[in-house]
């Protein structure tokens, strides 16, 4: 089925202004690329990790099928907006990290939405972005410290940009919003 | 940062596709990825600055990016980034610069460099279609020519004009929780950001529900297809172009990298 | 004595020419137990105009989604009861078939927003519906040439000022071609001139006699001259009337007045004056009525109640003196000169966009004035820390949800506490003490955005009290409330006003200036165009028109009767409590 016709307007305008929400944190951390590849290359995984946030906050406040795939695309164009030389960036890593987040959620029948279920796929993001940030980073030509640093940090990026995803996600759900979304049709 | 509302309607590239000029430099910025020469870069980077300012009339910020930040941070990412290469991998290249018991080596230099030039021409390259394409259109050629479906499209038109009204909201978060005495200090600063965080997605999820429900009311999503008063259509020129720019990029590739 | 509100039973059969029929519809929200509306029945024809009335939380603009299906196809709820529009069972036809029938125009006008200029925002609806271009461009012509914003459609939505915008939610309706509008509160957050401007524009929609039209407002000075017919729920959200304007609005005042629905001005003082035995056989709606029927008849003095006294002679809690404020680049503040005695209660008024938030706010130090243009209680604002600050000056938001940082009612108020250092009983203390004041005890785990509209208000005006500063700074306090909660929230500040603290307050409801300030402080293109008594500013037309502004509505009706012409307030007329 086509994911717009299981959504309904009111929950992909909540995907909107979450996509915008993390889209502007994403252009950031686009501008941010350049200070981080120039002064700690190895450290570049924490600033892509930040890219599972859309998808994360998505499902913690509505959990649903497609809001987290949703949720990144527009997420990506909000932050191509602000930071045009990423578009691709962008997008490419929102179609990737939206679809693991996606396929992760849909293997549990989007019935599963324990926290585990969500690191479970943060650590499969981490695996995953380890290999452009490789190739991208050139970090086979750093010192084998900064080489073993680089890897971990990709790995460990994901993991703690979802843990603060969780936080956000559940401060919203604390605030009361988006309620009666949850619920499965 | 480019606003996605008023990019510069004048010169050729404005009058091209969005896809198109996205498409046309998307395989060498690939390519570009696993390249680790200085002249493959380096002449990409001079392609997309030739395209970007023959074929566009940029505004003011845009130029500022091309002239002033694009090399600049070639350099800085440069020198940067030959801090921390492997010694024994440029062992008995010459020394440029020493520090202490630190030196900086010709080959480290070099890979700063490439990285750097990598780093740029990719951008620049992106730039094509990024300073010269309104937000608004590259949706609806995505929603026109790619197929996705219009009600997304219309998200992601919702989610463009949604930016302006975070920045305002964030302004009057900062200052109500200023006045209300949250900590100040550069070291608390990451928990007063934290503070802010939820109260503005808050806000925005409320914002978004009452505008689903004006669009709902507006017949919005009645039928498989709306009418489209606003065509961004493929034409010929489009074709030319990424043909054109695909079988430059193939000839760089064949003339300049190394094997 | 009022007769107690009756429910009314009769349940007219089904009505086939009728746009709208609703049948003993009850409709209960998501995770709430009461319904609001409860068996309510009306039917709604071509070229009615229907005000719906009721206490806030009665259901009305529930009841307005139910009317193009909203409520419960995008609103999860429960709908007991048939919703039929032009003879469409709404519970099983969609949300964009119904449209066709049914135009909405909602309270924000921001939020009803989506493309980025007019032209393309009045088409946005017919483009829906995948008609041609040409029909397309024809209706969204139609539609912004009775709106009067043709000329301006290729402009962008948000240059148009609040009114504006509004009309331009009323072209979109209109342009999809529906028979029946629907408008919640469209003028709630508008200026003077934005409701006359909105009025304006429904005058010639009801003039054209091709749509009917369902009103919820608050505001009945406004609508009085509009309608026809009014229908009001209670509290529990039960139909109580149905009829005229003349039976209900009318023979039924009382009635309506104690179930606390808003009544237009000259009602109310109306009602008043007929507690002193003044009989009016047929009670008044607009100031004109008012005023013939006093005219020519003995009429019982004024008892024109002295306003509380301040110490003028004791030295200006706040002193401004040749203040200039920019935003961005573009100069809105110009040689501010202002003094604010203590106990004052100050109202600031003007048009959109006069700078009136501008003013306040940096007087409350929210934004920064320059060295030296800005003291409170002797220190410079500028200079002051905002730990400090806070003991001389609390500040409330329009928006309280911009100003909770804490997770729970009781931390929202201990947060201030907890900052002057206080220990953790004496904490404890004052914060039970001033939630019980606020009639939020029973709230103090809740989070705060879980608040209802009202009590978020009240909440934020506690934690701008907690430190105890001696000013208390309202920036439109009642902005998007309706009558119950505004009044609940004034009588809390005429008390705050009683026990010591000095209060401004920024608004556009005239008549809450006239009964609640004693002073009135004019705002204009960024100057001060005038201050003083609150009489005394009301009796200067030519500066209140400039400033886009206009008396309040007691006011119009007393104008030029013997012995009124001063009354601005209710209280100000005899008759007790009306
Ligand atoms: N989305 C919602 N979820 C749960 N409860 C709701 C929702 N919207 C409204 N309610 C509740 O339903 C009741 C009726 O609300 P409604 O907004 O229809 O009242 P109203 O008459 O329009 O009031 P007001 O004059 O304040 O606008 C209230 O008790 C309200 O708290
Ligand atoms: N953050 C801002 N950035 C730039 N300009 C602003 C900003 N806030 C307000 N302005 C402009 O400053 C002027 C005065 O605004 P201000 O908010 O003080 O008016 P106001 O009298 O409070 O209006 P309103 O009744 O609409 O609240 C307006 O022209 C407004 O457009
Ligand atoms: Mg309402
Ligand atoms: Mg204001």
């Amino acid at each position: 089925m086509a994911p717009a016709s299981v959504l309904s307007t009111r929950v992909l305008l909540v995907c909107a202004a979450i996509g915008v929400g993390t889209g502007i944190l994403g252009g950031a951390a686009g501008w941010l690329t350049l200070a981080v590849l120039a002064g700690a290359p190895w450290a570049y995984g924490l600033v892509l990790g930040s890219h599972v946030l859309p998808g994360i906050i998505a499902q913690q406040v509505v959990r649903r099928p497609w809001v987290a795939l949703v949720t990144h695309v527009l997420a990506a164009l909000v932050a191509s907006a602000m930071a045009p030389q990423w578009t691709f960036r962008f997008l490419g890593t929102a179609l990737l990290i939206g679809g693991i987040q996606e396929g992760v959620a849909a293997l549990t029948r989007y019935r599963v939405w324990a926290p585990a279920r969500f690191f479970i796929s943060a650590v499969i993001v981490g695996v995953v972005i380890a290999v452009p940030v490789w190739f991208a980073g050139d970090i086979a030509s750093l010192a084998p410290l900064a080489r073993v640093a680089a890897v971990a940090i990709s790995i460990l990026g994901p993991v703690a940009w979802t843990a603060v995803g969780l936080g956000i996600g559940s401060g919203l759900r604390g605030a009361g919003v988006a309620r009666g979304l949850s619920t499965p049709r | 940062m480019t606003t996605a509302t008023s990019p510069p309607r004048t010169g050729a590239l404005a009058d091209l596709n969005p896809l198109a000029k996205f498409a046309a430099p998307a395989p060498a910025m690939i390519a570009l990825v696993f390249v680790r020469d200085l002249a493959t870069p380096a002449v990409f980077l001079c392609l997309a600055y030739a395209v970007l300012l023959l074929g566009a009339r940029l505004p003011p910020r845009a130029l500022g990016i091309l002239v002033g930040v694009i090399p600049l941070a070639v350099v800085i990412v440069g020198v940067g980034f030959a801090v921390w290469v492997d010694p024994a991998r440029v062992e008995g290249t010459p020394e440029l610069v020493r520090i202490g018991g630190w030196s900086l080596t010709l080959g480290a230099a070099e890979i700063g460099l490439a990285t750097g030039l990598r780093l740029a021409a990719i951008m620049a390259l992106a730039f094509i279609g990024g300073l010269t394409t309104a937000g608004e259109d590259l949706v609806r050629s995505l929603v026109q020519q790619l197929r996705v479906p219009y009600r997304i499209g219309y998200a992601a038109l919702a989610a463009l004009r949604f930016v302006p009204r975070f920045g305002h909201e964030l302004a009057v978060i900062r200052q109500a929780h200023r006045v209300r005495g949250a900590r100040g200090g550069v070291l608390s600063a990451p928990a007063r950001w934290a503070g802010y965080v939820v109260p503005l997605l808050a806000g925005a999820i409320r914002h978004a529900e009452r505008v689903a429900l004006a669009m709902d009311a507006r017949a919005f999503g009645a039928r498989p297809d709306r009418t489209e008063r606003h065509l961004v259509p493929w034409r010929r020129r489009d074709t030319g172009f990424v043909v054109v720019f695909w079988a430059a990029s193939v000839a760089v590739f064949l003339v300049v990298l190394p094997l | 004595m009022p007769t107690r509100p009756r429910f009314v039973s009769v349940t007219p059969t089904a009505d086939t020419t009728a746009l709208l029929s609703l049948r003993d519809v009850t409709i209960t929200h998501l995770e709430s137990d009461t319904p609001t509306p409860s068996r309510v029945s009306f039917d709604v024809r071509p070229g009615e105009v229907v005000l719906l009335l009721g206490p806030s939380g009665s259901g009305k603009s529930t009841l307005a989604l139910a009317m193009n299906g909203l409520v419960p196809h995008a609103v999860p709820a429960t709908v007991e009861g048939t919703v039929r529009v032009a003879g469409q069972d709404a519970a099983t036809a969609t949300v964009a078939d119904l449209a066709t029938t049914v135009g909405m125009v909602f309270q924000d006008p921001d939020a009803q927003l989506i493309t980025g200029t007019l032209l393309d925002e009045v088409a946005f609806g017919p483009e829906n519906l995948a008609l041609p271009v040409d029909s397309v461009l024809a209706r969204a012509e139609t539609a912004l040439r009775r709106m009067g914003l043709w000329e301006r459609r290729h402009d962008s939505p948000d240059t148009l000022s609040g009114g504006g915008r509004q009309r331009l939610a009323i072209a979109c309706a209109l342009a999809m071609g529906s028979p029946v509008l629907v408008l919640d509160e469209p003028t709630a957050n508008l200026d003077p001139r934005g409701v006359d401007d909105v009025y304006a524009a429904l005058r010639d929609v009801v003039a054209e006699g091709d749509r009917a039209i369902v009103l919820v407002e608050h505001n009945l000075d406004a609508a009085v001259g509009l309608i026809d017919r009014v229908i009001v729920l209670d509290g529990g959200g039960c139909l109580v009337a149905d009829g005229s304007v003349d039976a209900v609005l009318r023979e039924r005042a009382e009635e309506l007045h104690a179930l606390g629905v808003w009544l237009p001005a000259a009602t109310l003082a109306a009602l008043r004056l007929r507690r002193t035995g003044l009989p009016f056989p047929r009670l008044p709606l607009t100031p004109a009525e008012l005023r013939a029927d006093l005219a020519g008849r003995e009429v019982p003095g004024v008892a024109s109640l002295p306003r509380p006294s301040t110490r003028r002679d004791s030295a200006p809690l706040v002193r401004v003196a040749g203040l200039r404020a920019a935003r961005g680049r573009t100069p809105v503040l110009h040689d501010i000169d202002l003094e604010i005695t203590a106990g004052e209660f100050v109202a600031v008024v003007g048009a959109n966009g006069a700078g009136k938030t501008t003013l306040v706010q940096t007087i409350a130090g929210v934004l920064r004035p320059p060295r030296g243009a800005v003291r409170i209680g002797g220190v410079d604002v500028r200079r002051t820390d905002p730990r400090t600050l806070a003991r001389h000056v609390g500040f409330v938001f329009q928006n309280p949800e911009h100003q909770f940082i804490a997770t729970t009612v009781f931390d929202e108020i201990a947060h201030g506490l907890r900052r002057q250092r206080l220990g953790d009983d004496e904490v404890r203390r004052r914060t039970d003490e001033l939630l019980a004041r606020f009639g939020l005890a029973d709230r103090a785990d809740v989070h705060p955005f879980l608040l209802s509209g009202g009590q978020k208000r009240r909440l934020s005006v506690g934690t701008a009290l907690v430190g105890g500063a001696p000013l208390l700074v309202l920036d439109e306090p009642t902005f998007g409330q309706d009558r119950a909660r505004a009044d609940e929230l004034l009588s809390l500040l005429d008390d705050l006003r009683a026990a010591g603290t000095t209060i401004v307050v920024v608004t556009h409801d005239m008549q809450v200036v006239a009964e609640h300030a004693d002073r009135v402080v004019v705002v204009d293109e960024g100057r001060i165009t005038a201050d003083g008594p609150v009489a005394d500013v009301f009796a200067d037309e030519a500066v209140l028109a400039r400033a886009g502004l206009r008396p309040p509505p007691l006011r119009e009706a007393f104008a030029g009767v013997p012995g009124f012409s001063t009354v601005v307030r209710l209280r100000d007329l005899p008759g007790g409590d009306a």
